[in-house]
């Protein structure tokens, strides 16, 4: 056991700091094509696609590598890269799974984020049970006609193609019939409308599919082998952001000190209150065990062990805490932290999407976390049986067949 | 960077697990439940015999010069097994001697300490049960350099009754002191302070102008090395909660496994997988903790003082959850005496209170961070 970081990688850090710091724009990034060009910019240093193979245009980095600019990029408040779904899954779902033609064709557009990518998984009807999805890919002997609704799409509007989970066969058991393409978004086929959440953004979208065409080129892996694809890619966690999203906690916690000690109540900084030191405490310990835990999760992958189904206890881990955060952040600055815009007394802090915004917008946003990604439900019924090894609950779809 | 122990951490982990495994059954500890020791001196001869006495301790005095993170491995399968035993108020005592000591003083203690023929002690506690030593301590020393009188009250001292010497906190004329009490000497009043732990013992101690000669560390000055030591003790408490709380997790989903009602295992039902799932969190994050302080205290980092109190605030919040959740899990057979299950859960309370409570390191946390 041996917690310091290696002089390579202590060097690494002190490089991408610095980097970062002549690098990081001055300016907001407004649009598109300007969040697209910083993101080539971070792509050509070597920072984005850091654990993709050199082969398809990544840098072969470890994780470790790629945690710790993550990690100065929370610190720095750079703006993220764009394609986050595209680079973290869709691209070594096509890396593992893909044709040759397939990685040729889509993986260097989406490492440089020419083309934006989203993923057409969950359904109205069709969420924590995915394997239940309803849309249809009919063949037509030159190619699929798709059919059916998909919810929740990041990146809906902006996204050039879509990794498609649909129903080929209807005849056999729900998780054997299922099949996955990629689908070009623009076409006619494609419609996108976006969803406004409880922040007020609109982040993600519903997507109707109407005749859409899924070419056969653009199958991945076999015919009805979807489901065992998908559960791969939903695994492919891989400790990225473990180092980042402890930092944005960091800070955001900082913040809430700084206010404390500014706000008073009853003639007393907030700070003397020993109720809100209590909840301070309290909230510092856990954000340090998320950072220990990280750590932890991050060794293990550097040496190349894969986390499987304990990457589930990660997720459920942060998710949470970060709702139980924001929770007490509001409890401790009362009406200032519902406030939706910045006053003057109040900095900008990172929401977990690496978005800007007030306390409020993080805790807004701290709801999404045990929602998406598989909710925090389905990780402990994932701990409870893959892990604990605890049996199978009985359930309707699992007799009926 | 690696967080997963040493081949050599992995052995060590492994012998002591087979060796509790098989010399610390329930049906032991329980044994040692009506004897006015607590605890089995054949035992605490084999722990020496193991190395395990020593372990921490220099190599010159009979130790094998490990850190943190080796003792911590020992007592989280100590804590698995509710062993009861003083190990770590002994070796908390060893470190300060280790520490502090004179070049005679640890002749005198440390060699005696590995081989298992002394046993040791530290009074924290004054009456109103106050870890802030530096402030709190109210025991007062008076007199000479090298002969001084004892007045006061201690709680709460674990294993003090089989203590072969107590390391005493009192106030001076110069500040806060430390003392070498023999407990045979005249003006001390040992008295049990049995608590619901049925793996841990306790005494109170009235000093009544009690003659010592020892000081051990600087005169007034000791306040640095307490703080150390009771740093140490919350991580080894964290270690030991760490172990009651894995013991409890595994014997809830094994019992889960098997326990039918409505016809099926309740291990299928969510309502308890979930709860499970949660237990098992709480346990790997509380390892997360416990190792991450050890290291940070055998490394000196930075942030030591903060890892120590952040691993003894959530794992005793931590340990607590799990045991009394595998409680719940198990239903009416758990809140019997015959099942083993209170063993741990007791244990684990006991050891959340010592070495500052939750309570305490979060205020010590915020001081650090926030000012």
């Amino acid at each position: 056991m041996d917690l310091n970081y290696s002089p390579e990688d202590v060097a690494f850090r002190e490089k991408t700091r610095r980097w970062l710091e002549e690098n990081v724009p001055r300016q907001d990034l407004k649009t598109l094509d300007e969040r697209k060009a910083w993101h080539r910019t971070l792509y050509e240093a070597g920072y984005v696609g850091m654990l993709w193979p050199k082969e398809y245009g990544g840098w072969g980095a470890t994780p470790m590598r790629q945690a710790i600019v993550q990690d100065e990029m929370a610190r720095i408040g750079a703006p993220p890269p764009i394609n986050g779904l595209g680079i973290g899954f869709i691209g070594p779902t096509i890396i593992v799974h893909g044709t040759d033609q397939q990685k040729q064709r889509y993986l260097r557009k989406m490492l440089t984020a020419e083309e934006i990518w989203c993923q057409l998984y969950s359904e109205p009807n069709a969420g924590s049970d995915l394997a239940s999805l309803k849309t249809r890919a009919e063949d037509t002997g030159d190619h699929f006609v798709v059919n059916g609704q998909k919810i929740w799409t990041s990146s809906g509007p902006i996204a050039d193609w879509g990794i498609l989970l649909c129903r080929t066969d209807l005849k056999v058991p729900k998780h054997k019939g299922i099949s996955c393409f990629l689908l070009n978004m623009r076409q006619p086929g494609v419609e996108v409308r976006p969803l406004k959440q409880i922040t007020g953004h609109s982040l993600f979208s519903e997507v109707f599919m109407t005749n859409a065409r899924a070419e056969k080129d653009d199958l991945i892996g076999r015919l009805s082998q979807g489901w065992e694809i998908a559960q791969t890619t939903l695994g492919y966690e891989r400790g990225a952001n473990s180092l980042g999203r402890v930092t944005r906690y960091a800070i955001s916690y900082h913040q809430l000190v700084h206010a404390a000690k500014e706000l008073k109540r009853g003639g007393r900084p907030l700070i003397d209150d020993p109720v809100v030191r209590a909840r301070l405490g309290k909230m510092y310990a856990e954000l340090e065990v998320q950072r220990y835990a990280g750590l932890r999760v991050l060794s293990g992958l550097n040496k190349g062990e894969t986390p499987g189904a304990a990457s589930s206890i990660t997720k459920l881990s942060y998710t949470e805490f970060e709702k139980r955060f924001y929770e007490t952040a509001l409890e401790i600055l009362g009406p200032w932290g519902q406030q939706m815009v910045a006053g003057e007394d109040f900095e900008e802090v990172d929401t977990s999407s690496g978005e800007p915004g007030t306390f409020a917008t993080a805790f807004l946003w701290s709801r999404a976390g045990t929602i998406y990604s598989g909710s925090s439900e389905v990780q402990k019924n994932i701990i409870g049986e893959r892990v604990l090894g605890l049996p199978k609950e009985v359930r309707a779809d699992r007799i009926a067949r | 960077m690696d967080f997963s122990f040493s081949s050599d951490q992995q052995l060590l982990k492994n012998s002591a697990r087979a060796f509790l495994d098989e010399h610390v059954k329930p049906a032991l500890v329980r044994s040692l439940i009506d004897d006015p020791r607590g605890e089995s001196e054949a035992l605490w001869k084999e722990m020496a015999q193991l190395g395990w006495l020593g372990l921490s301790l220099p190599e010159e005095h009979g130790g094998s010069g490990l850190g943190m993170v080796e003792t911590a491995i020992l007592l989280e399968e100590m804590g698995r097994a509710a062993l009861p035993a003083p190990y770590l108020p002994t070796i908390l005592a060893a470190r300060a001697i280790a520490e502090a000591g004179t070049p005679e003083q640890q002749q005198r203690w440390l060699p005696a300490i590995a081989t298992g023929s002394a046993r040791a002690t530290i009074a924290f506690l004054d009456n109103d049960l106050s870890w802030d030593l530096s402030t709190a301590t109210a025991t007062r020393a008076v007199g000479a350099p090298d002969r001084w009188r004892l007045s006061g009250a201690k709680r709460f001292v674990p294993w003090a009754h089989v203590a072969d010497v107590i390391l005493v906190p009192a106030r001076s004329q110069k500040g806060l002191s430390l003392f070498f009490v023999d407990p045979s000497t005249a003006g001390i009043t040992m008295s049990p302070a049995p608590l619901m732990d049925v793996a841990g013992r306790w005494s109170t101690l009235a000093l009544d102008q009690v003659s010592v000669t020892e000081m051990l560390g600087p005169s007034g000055q000791v306040g640095a090395l307490l703080n150390s030591v009771v740093l140490c003790g919350a991580v080894g408490a964290a270690a030991g909660m760490l172990g009651a709380a894995r013991r409890c997790l595994d014997m809830a989903v094994s019992y889960a496994k098997v326990r039918e009602q409505f016809g099926q295992p309740i291990g299928s039902f969510q309502a308890i997988r979930h709860k499970c799932a949660e237990m098992l969190l709480e346990v790997e994050n509380s390892h997360a903790a416990t190792y991450y302080a050890a290291w940070a205290l055998d490394a000196r980092s930075e942030d030591h003082a903060v890892a120590a109190s952040v691993a003894k605030a959530y794992v005793g919040d931590a340990a607590r959850k799990v045991c009394s959740e595998a409680i719940q899990v198990h239903g009416g057979i758990g809140f019997t005496w015959e099942y083993d299950l209170h063993l741990y859960f007791k244990h684990a309370k006991a050891l959340e209170a010592m070495y500052g409570d939750g309570d305490h390191h979060r205020e010590l946390i915020v001081r650090q961070v926030a000012g």
